[in-house]
C-alpha cells in the first residue's frame, strides 16, 4: 500500500514521469534494440571470418539457396494468405450465420499450437513419413510444397486477424452507398473498400511475412521427417544447423553473414512496406458492371463463402489437429519427468516474458499512442517494429554474441535469463502494438478529467486507464505468451542448454521417437487449450461488468 | 472560492499560437462564460487554468497564488468534458464515487456526500446504472454531480451542453447554472454558443485568435460591443461602412455612400474625429422597417432612414427575420412573428434604428473582412 502510494506521488512530479519514461527507453534500447541487432556490428569486427565464407563458393551457395528458399515461401504463403483471408475476413466481419462464434474460435486455434507440433503434424497428414505408422494422404511432395502448406497454417490467422480489424472499422455505409449509385456489390467493394483496407493489407502482409521468415521448429521438424534436414535449407533452419554440420568454429562465419543478410533483408522489406502503404493504389478507374453483377448475383458469392471454410478446414484445421490421430494408437511412454520441466521451463520464459512485456511496454504504447507527431514518437513507433520483422532466430543468435560480450560461463540459470531475453524481443512489440492501438481508440479525456477530479496520474492510469484497454493488455498478453510457448528457433540459438517444451519435442523427432514426441504434443496442446479458455472465462466476466 | 487570474498566457502548437498573450481574471464564486469562434484558443485557455496544458510563457494564479507548476491533481478545479467522459465500467454512484475514494476521505462523509449530489442532479433512481445505459442529458447530470462531489473549488466547463438535443440543451441552461451557483464555485464555462453564454454567464469574456477582447455582463458585452467582431459575433448584427458626420445632442451622424448617392446614418453619439472612416453595427433586432405606400415613392429619405427592397421573408416561429436589398448589400431585421402579414417580397420598405442601439467603431486597420472573419 504505501509503496502505491509512493508511486501515485511520484507520478505527480513531472522530473519523475520524465525520468521513469527514460528508464523505460533505456531498457527498451539495451536489452531489445541493441542485442537484437548487434550481429551487424559483429560483421564488421570480425570481417576475416566472413571473408573466407564470401569466398567459399560450396558454402556461399548453400547461404544463398537458403535465404532463397526463406524468402520466396515467406512470399508465397503471404500471398496465399491475402487471397483466402480477404474473403474469410469478410464473412467474419459482414455476415450473420449461425456458428459464426465457433469459426471465429477455430480461426485462432493454430496460434494456440507450437509450431514444431505442426510440423510433426502437418507431414503426417499430407505426407507419408518414415517411421509413423498413422497412415496420411501419403502425397509426394517437395519439402518446398511442404513448407509452403506449413507456413499457411500458422501465418493465416494473423492475415485474417489483420485484415478483419481493418474491415471492422471501415462503415459498410460505403459500399450501401455506391450500391444505391446501381454498383454491384462486387464493383462496390472492389472500388470502395478495397483502397480503404490497404492500411491492414500491409499490416497482415509484414506480420505474415515476418512470421514465416522466422519460423524454425516446425520447419527443421518437417524438413526432419521428410529425411532432406541436411540437403534442404530455410535461413533459420540453416543457421540452427549450422554448428553440427561446419563444426562450432568454422560456424561462426556464416552464421554471422546469414543473420546479417536476413536481419538486412527483413528490415528494407519492413521499409518497402511502409512506402508501399502510402503509395499503393488499387485501380479503380475501370470498371465491368456486367462482369461485377454476375459475380455479386446467384452462387458466385456462396461458392466463395464455402471455398473460404473449406480451405480453412482442409488447408489449415485437419492438418493441424491431425496429430490427435495418435490417440488411437497405443499410449507412448512418455518421460513425464522431462515433459513436465520443459513446461515448466516453457512457462517460465514465457511469463517472465510477458510480465516484463506489460511493464515497459504500457509505458511505452502510452508515450507512443500520445505522442503520434513529436519525432521521438515517431522513431520509437518505428523501432518497436524492428524485432518483430527480425527473423528470430538470427535475432537470439545476434543476442547470444551480444552476451557472450559480458559472460562466458556454462550456467543454466545465466542461459535461461538470457533466453528469456530473447523471448522479450520478439514479444514486446506484439504487446506494444495491441496496447497502442486500444490507448488510442481510448480518448485521452478519461485520464485527463480524472486528474482534474484530484487523481494523481497514476491514479488516472491505473483506476482509469487500465479498466478500459483491460481486455488488449490481456489480448496482448495471451499472444505474447503463446507466441513464446511456440518459439524454437530463438531459444535454440541462444543456447542448446535450454529445454523448452518445443526444443524437447525436436529432439524427440530428431531421435526419430515420433510417438513419444506427438503424445508430449498433444499434451502440450490440451494444457494450452485449459489456459486460453480459462482466461478467455475470465476476461468474459469482468466484460459482462464494462 | 479561490480568484483566478490569468496573466499573459502564451502556448503555441506547431508555430500556431493557440493562446496570444492572453489576460483575465475570474471573480470568487462567479459563473463567466468564455464565448468564442471555433480555434480561438477557448478550450486551451481552460486546460491551462486546470494545468492540462503547461503555458509557453505567463502565469496562471489562485487568490494571488502562482500555480503554474502545480500539478493538475492538486489544483482542485474539476473538469466537466464536452463528452463527459464517464468512466465506462463503473456505475454512477461509483464514478461519483471516484474522487472521494481516490483522495481517501472517511467512508461516512465520502458515501453522504456522492448521495446528496446524485439527489441533487436527480439521478437517484439511475445510481446503478452504467453510462452506456444513460440518456444525454443524464450523462451529463452524472458528470456535473461528479465534479461537484470532488470538493473542488473551481469548475470548468468545457462546452458542457454541445452533445445534447437542441431542445435539451436549452432546458439544461438554467438547471446546470443554478446547481453550480448553489455550490458558489468560481465557474468558467467555455462554449461557442453566444445564446447560451447570454443566458447563463455572470460575465462574458469574449476571445478571439488566442486574446481576450471584452469582458463585461451580458448586457454590456450585447448593448456595447468593444469591436465590430464582438457586435457581430454575440448577437448577428448588419454592418455598415461609412464616414463620420457631425454630432448631436443624443446622437452622431453617419455618412453612407448608397449606389449613386449616399445615406445618412444615426449612431450612438461618439466623439470620433469627423471624417475618418468608421464602422456601424446594428442588431438585427434593433433595425426597424417601414413600409412605404406605392404612392409615397420618390422623394429624398429623411436622415437616419433608408431605402431597400424586400427579398426574403423567414418565419422562425416567435420571430421573424424580414431581408432586405439595399445597395449597401443585404440587410437583415428581427421582427416579432405578429409582423408577418405587414411584410410581403418586392415591397419597397424605409430601414431605420433608433441611434442609441447602434454602436460605432474605427475601422480596423486589417479592413472590415478580416476583422469580421469567424475563425
Amino acid at each position: 500500500m504505501s509503496l502505491l502510494k509512493k508511486i501515485n506521488e511520484m507520478s505527480d512530479s513531472r522530473r519523475s514521469r520524465k525520468a521513469w519514461f527514460g528508464a523505460v527507453c533505456v531498457v527498451f534500447l539495451t536489452l531489445i534494440i541493441i542485442p537484437s541487432i548487434f550481429v551487424v556490428f559483429r560483421l564488421f569486427t570480425d570481417w576475416s571470418s566472413v571473408d573466407g565464407v564470401i569466398a567459399d563458393g560450396a558454402t556461399m551457395g548453400v547461404i544463398k539457396g537458403a535465404l532463397f528458399n526463406s524468402f520466396s515461401i515467406a512470399f508465397i504463403v503471404t500471398v496465399i494468405d491475402v487471397i483466402v483471408g480477404i474473403p474469410m475476413a469478410w464473412l467474419l466481419v459482414r455476415k450473420h450465420f449461425q456458428g459464426k462464434r465457433y469459426l471465429d474460435t477455430l480461426m485462432d486455434m493454430p496460434l494456440a499450437f507450437p509450431t514444431a507440433v505442426l510440423g510433426i503434424s502437418v507431414v503426417m497428414f499430407w505426407g507419408a513419413p518414415e517411421g509413423i505408422d498413422i497412415p496420411g494422404l501419403g502425397l509426394n511432395l517437395s519439402p518446398y510444397a511442404m513448407l509452403i502448406l506449413l507456413h499457411t497454417i500458422f501465418t493465416y490467422p494473423y492475415m485474417v486477424r489483420s485484415l478483419s480489424a481493418i474491415l471492422e472499422q471501415i462503415e459498410p455505409n460505403y459500399e450501401t452507398a455506391a450500391m444505391t449509385l446501381s454498383a454491384s456489390r462486387f464493383t462496390a467493394v472492389r472500388t470502395i473498400t478495397l483502397p480503404l483496407f490497404r492500411a491492414g493489407l500491409v499490416t497482415g502482409f509484414i506480420l505474415c511475412f515476418a512470421r514465416s521468415l522466422s519460423e524454425t521448429g516446425g520447419t527443421y521438424i518437417a524438413l526432419k521427417m521428410m529425411g532432406v534436414q541436411s540437403t534442404f535449407f530455410t535461413g533459420p533452419t540453416f543457421i540452427n544447423d549450422a554448428k553440427s554440420l561446419l563444426g562450432p568454429d568454422s560456424a561462426m562465419g556464416p552464421m554471422i553473414l546469414i543473420s546479417v543478410l536476413m536481419i538486412v533483408l527483413a528490415i528494407a522489406l519492413l521499409v518497402a512496406a511502409r512506402l508501399m502503404m502510402v503509395r499503393l493504389k488499387i485501380p479503380t478507374s475501370r470498371v465491368w458492371p456486367q462482369f461485377g453483377r454476375r459475380l455479386s448475383r446467384g452462387t458466385v458469392p456462396k461458392i466463395k463463402d464455402a471455398l473460404s471454410i473449406a480451405f480453412l478446414l482442409v488447408i489449415v484445421l485437419i492438418p493441424s489437429f491431425y496429430i490427435f490421430a495418435f490417440l488411437t494408437q497405443p499410449v507412448a511412454a512418455v518421460d513425464y519427468g522431462a515433459l513436465l520441466s520443459s513446461i515448466g521451463l516453457s512457462f517460465l520464459v514465457a511469463g517472465a516474458a510477458v510480465v516484463f512485456d506489460i511493464v515497459f511496454g504500457i509505458p511505452m504504447a502510452l508515450y507512443i499512442a500520445r505522442n503520434r507527431r513529436t519525432v521521438l514518437g515517431k522513431m520509437l513507433d518505428e523501432a518497436v517494429n524492428v524485432p518483430l520483422i527480425i527473423p528470430t532466430t538470427a535475432l537470439g543468435f545476434s543476442l547470444a554474441l551480444f552476451w557472450g560480450m559480458f559472460y562466458s560461463g556454462d550456467s543454466t540459470a545465466v542461459f535461461t535469463a538470457m533466453v528469456i531475453l530473447g523471448h522479450i524481443s520478439f514479444t514486446y512489440p506484439l504487446v506494444v502494438r495491441n496496447i497502442i492501438g486500444a490507448v488510442e481508440e481510448a480518448d485521452a479525456s478519461y485520464e485527463e478529467v480524472a486528474m482534474t477530479l484530484g487523481a494523481k496520474p497514476f491514479q488516472a492510469f491505473s483506476k482509469v486507464l487500465v479498466p478500459i484497454i483491460k481486455s488488449s493488455i490481456i489480448a496482448g498478453a495471451i499472444l505474447s505468451f503463446t507466441r513464446s510457448l511456440g518459439e524454437t528457433g530463438a531459444t535454440t540459438s541462444i543456447s542448446g542448454a535450454v529445454k523448452t517444451v518445443p526444443v524437447y519435442i525436436m529432439d524427440l523427432v530428431n531421435k526419430d521417437s515420433y510417438a513419444e514426441a506427438a503424445m508430449c504434443s498433444i499434451i502440450l496442446i490440451v494444457i494450452c487449450f485449459i489456459l486460453i479458455f480459462a482466461v478467455r472465462m475470465i476476461i468474459n466476466r469482468g466484460e459482462r461488468h464494462a | 472560492m479561490p480568484e483566478i487570474t490569468l496573466d499573459g498566457l502564451v502556448k503555441e502548437y506547431g508555430g500556431v499560437k493557440a493562446t496570444d498573450g492572453l489576460s483575465l481574471t475570474v471573480r470568487d464564486g462567479e459563473y463567466l462564460c468564455i464565448l468564442g469562434p471555433t480555434g480561438s484558443g477557448k478550450t486551451t485557455c481552460l486546460r491551462m487554468i486546470c494545468g492540462l496544458t503547461a503555458p509557453d510563457s505567463g502565469k496562471v494564479l489562485f487568490d494571488g497564488r502562482d500555480v503554474t507548476n502545480e500539478p493538475v491533481s492538486r489544483r482542485k478545479a474539476a473538469m466537466l468534458s464536452q463528452v463527459y467522459s464517464l468512466f465506462p465500467s463503473n456505475t454512477v454512484y461509483e464514478n461519483v464515487m471516484f474522487s472521494p475514494k481516490i483522495q481517501e476521505w472517511p467512508e461516512d462523509d465520502a458515501r453522504q456526500i456522492v448521495k446528496s449530489m446524485i439527489k441533487m442532479v436527480h439521478m437517484e433512481s439511475k445510481a446503478h446504472s452504467y453510462p452506456r445505459e444513460l440518456s444525454g442529458g443524464q450523462q451529463q447530470r452524472t458528470a456535473l454531480a461528479r465534479a461537484l462531489a470532488s470538493d473542488s473549488d473551481v469548475l470548468l466547463l468545457d462546452e458542457p451542453l454541445r452533445a445534447l438535443d437542441a431542445r435539451l440543451r436549452l432546458e439544461l441552461r438554467k438547471e446546470l447554472r443554478s446547481m453550480v451557483k448553489e455550490m458558489r464555485l468560481t465557474s468558467v464555462h467555455v462554449t461557442h454558443d453566444q445564446d447560451e453564454a447570454l443566458e447563463m454567464a455572470d460575465r462574458i469574456a469574449v476571445i478571439r485568435k488566442g486574446r481576450i477582447i471584452q469582458v463585461g455582463t451580458p448586457t454590456e458585452v450585447f448593448r456595447d460591443p468593444l469591436t465590430p467582431f464582438v457586435a457581430n459575433f454575440v448577437g448577428r448584427s448588419n454592418i455598415f461602412v461609412g464616414v463620420m458626420g457631425r454630432s448631436f445632442d443624443g446622437y452622431s451622424e453617419v455618412m453612407m455612400p448608397l449606389g449613386d448617392g449616399r445615406a445618412v446614418l444615426k449612431v450612438r453619439r461618439s466623439e470620433m474625429q469627423e471624417g475618418s472612416a468608421v464602422v456601424v453595427a446594428v442588431k438585427i433586432g434593433s433595425t426597424k422597417l417601414e413600409k412605404i405606400r406605392p404612392d409615397a415613392a420618390g422623394g429624398t429619405d429623411p436622415p437616419g432612414y433608408f431605402r431597400g427592397k424586400v427579398e426574403r421573408i423567414l418565419y422562425e416561429g416567435a420571430t421573424i427575420t424580414v431581408e432586405v436589398g439595399t445597395p449597401a448589400g443585404i440587410v437583415s431585421a428581427k421582427l416579432p412573428n405578429r409582423k408577418f402579414e405587414d411584410h410581403a417580397a418586392d415591397d419597397s420598405v424605409l430601414i431605420w434604428w433608433p441611434p442609441e442601439t447602434a454602436s460605432v467603431f474605427p475601422m480596423p486597420p486589417e479592413g472590415l473582412e478580416d476583422e469580421l472573419r469567424l475563425d
